[in-house]
């Protein structure tokens, strides 16, 4: 078997159908169906969801530890049940709790796990060099991972899910325990992972900053369902066109003018305004808006939704963003004050 | 390049097999076992009484170095059913010994260390990670059961002429097949206390245990009950029986070779049931 015989045209990363998973009586993964990136993109797919979401059993089900209930996981186009060799060979798994092999140096604990996955073992001794000196343990290689710090282990786990040269890295909670300096460096490591080797990665966290400066998608579980599944980069995009502005002089006229523009403006008074771009409209427009209004511009914030609103209002947090609020009140905003 | 210069790049080469892989764990094992002094010493220890029953063997087939030998005396120097029985039995105990050892440091650190989901999410399933593990005591019992039981039968078939091996063909495969079996119980027991419990040394001490608990528990069972039924409890004489059986050795009072045979197959499954419970990849809360 080799790993260049893998076909990645339009494979989904990961396809659900229906996902169902009981653990004991109760039903952990309620009915999952979803088909998150494409085989051989190298994206990073962000699983988010609040404690006791199921994610962490989803990753578990996709590994093959657990058996569906009902419905079929497929990674890369192969069945997670039905050929869990396969699907393994080609996955490498950074597990979130601490995992290692007692008493082995990082060298050998490399070249075991590495033989594991199939590595013939002159390759396996020579990868692990390799991947220790990239995930930063290079002069620590020989040390006995029991003495390693948190942090280290932290790299020696992403170390052996990378060892064999995966198509899709799962990693759970990578930052965990890291300091700032260190999750930098996790965070690094797996955008070079995706954006250098073409590796797929499902990035598992509860940390949110992390999963939007690295993933591409996210997928938002709750109760054992996916509640938001977004394209973050086209949720970027399409949230550019809010924007908050203060001015100064007579703003009387401003809303007739903004709509001339075709964009729908709000005015919370005081000069503050709240306003909505077409998503084909530029910054530029605003600017020559207010130079022909002989309007003076305090402020201009560019207000787009976060992952953090997107998360809280796919769990039920938070109803609205308050750019939405604009979007969904134009008969008000076309009257100018409100 | 040096490889610190070199950078990470993504393996793509062809992959080993499935028995490739499964041979990783027991290379790895045994290079570590061996390097244990305590393992190596009872090793060595364990090769004294072939090495006497090799003596026993040239012995009885030179009589004639002893001229002056009793006719009965001499008869009791043969090489039979009896005799591979002893030679069994001694080596047995070594066998316990050596995997109280080395067989808690098969998978109580694996557990300890949460190295399972490690394992299980590369291409080795549950049932590969018992067969690599078990391949580890096999490899390392077998040097001082079988091996010198069938280089002691060897020996005295190139000693006593062709004949004898035809007429004693069985004590060979029941030298062979008996320790295999002994192996795989002792071996399953040191497997299943390592998984039990996580600290190495309480896990060797329940491999001693369990053999003693069931000795002690099967003549309890027979001075209270007044039976010899007991005796099937005994993993020792259990296998004792069934081994005397394969040799065509008298056999011993008490339950008969088919009750034992189904005593083992239970504490067999009691052992798997074990492995089973405790081997898993993430610990479900029910």
């Amino acid at each position: 078997m080799s790993i260049g015989e893998i076909n990645f045209d339009m494979t989904p990363v990961i396809e659900l159908q229906d996902l169902r998973v009981k653990l004991g009586r109760r039903e952990i993964l309620q009915g999952l169906s979803c088909r998150l990136g494409v085989s051989g993109k190298g994206k990073a797919i962000g699983l988010l969801g609040p404690n006791g979401a199921g994610k962490s059993t989803l990753i578990q089900t996709l590994l093959g530890f657990h058996r569906p209930s009902a419905g079929s996981a497929r990674i890369l186009g192969l069945d997670c049940h039905a050929q869990p060799r396969q699907v393994k060979a080609r996955v490498g798994y950074m597990p979130e709790n601490e995992a290692f092999i007692a008493e082995l140096s990082a060298v050998a604990f490399l070249r075991v796990m590495g033989e594991l996955s199939g590595l013939p073992s002159g390759v396996a001794l020579e990868k692990a060099h390799e991947v220790l000196f990239h995930v930063g343990l290079g002069e620590a290689r020989y040390r006995s991972l029991g003495t390693y710090s948190l942090g280290m282990k932290q790299m020696a786990k992403l170390a052996q899910a990378v060892m064999h040269g995966p198509e899709l890295v799962v990693l759970d909670e990578p930052t965990n325990g890291l300091d700032p300096a260190a999750r930098a460096r996790m965070l690094k490591l797996i955008r070079e992972m995706k954006d250098d080797h073409g590796m797929n990665v499902v990035l598992c966290s509860h940390l949110l900053r992390d999963v939007e400066e690295v993933c591409d998608e996210v997928v938002i579980m709750k109760s054992g369902r996916i509640v938001h599944h977004a394209d973050l980069e086209a949720e970027r995009r399409s949230n550019r066109r809010f924007v908050e502005l203060e001015v100064t002089g007579d703003d009387r006229d401003f809303a007739a003018a903004l709509r001339e523009q075709g964009v729908d403006g709000v005015s919370e008074g005081n000069g503050k305004w709240r306003l909505v771009l077409p998503p084909a409209t530029e910054l530029d427009v605003l600017w020559r808006v207010v130079a022909r209004q002989n309007l003076g511009v305090h402020r201009m914030t560019h207000r787009r939704d976060s992952l953090e609103e997107i998360f809280l209002k796919a769990v039920g947090h938070l109803k609205h963003t308050p750019g939405e609020a604009a979007a969904v009140e134009p008969e008000v905003a076309s009257h100018g004050r409100l | 390049m040096a490889v610190y210069r070199r950078g990470y790049q993504r393996y793509r080469g062809d992959l080993t097999g499935r028995w490739a892989r499964l041979m990783v764990l027991p290379r790895f094992a045994w290079k570590r076992l061996l390097e244990q002094r305590l393992v190596v010493i009872i090793l060595v220890a364990a090769l004294f009484w072939p090495l006497a029953c090799a003596a026993f063997i040239y012995v009885s087939n030179h009589s004639e170095l002893w001229p002056g030998l009793d006719r009965d005396f001499a008869k009791m120097l043969q090489i039979d059913g009896q005799f591979f029985v002893i030679f069994m039995n001694i080596q047995a105990v070594f066998a316990i010994v050596l995997a109280a050892f080395a067989g808690p440091s098969l998978i109580a650190p694996d557990l300890a260390n949460g190295a399972l989901p490690l394992y299980f999410s590369r291409p080795l399933t549950r049932l590969d990670y018992v067969l690599a593990r078990m391949l580890v005591l096999v490899g390392l019992l077998s040097p001082v059961t079988w091996v010198p039981g069938v280089l002691l039968f060897a020996m005295q078939s190139g000693m006593a002429g062709g004949s004898w091996i035809v007429d004693n063909w069985r004590l060979g495969a029941g030298v062979f097949l008996g320790f295999l079996l002994w192996i795989v119980f002792v071996g399953l027991v040191a497997l299943a206390s390592s998984a039990y419990v996580k600290w190495r040394i309480v896990a060797g001490a329940l491999v001693l245990a369990f053999f003693f608990v069931t000795a002690g528990a099967a003549e309890l069972i027979n001075e209270i009950l007044r039976v010899d039924w007991g005796r099937a409890l005994n993993p020792g004489q259990a296998m004792n029986q069934i081994w005397r059986s394969m040799l065509g050795a008298e056999p011993m009072r008490g339950p008969e070779t088919a009750e034992c045979l189904i005593a083992i197959a239970v504490m067999t499954g009691i052992l798997l049931l074990v492995l089973e419970r405790k081997l898993r990849a993430v610990e479900v809360v029910s």
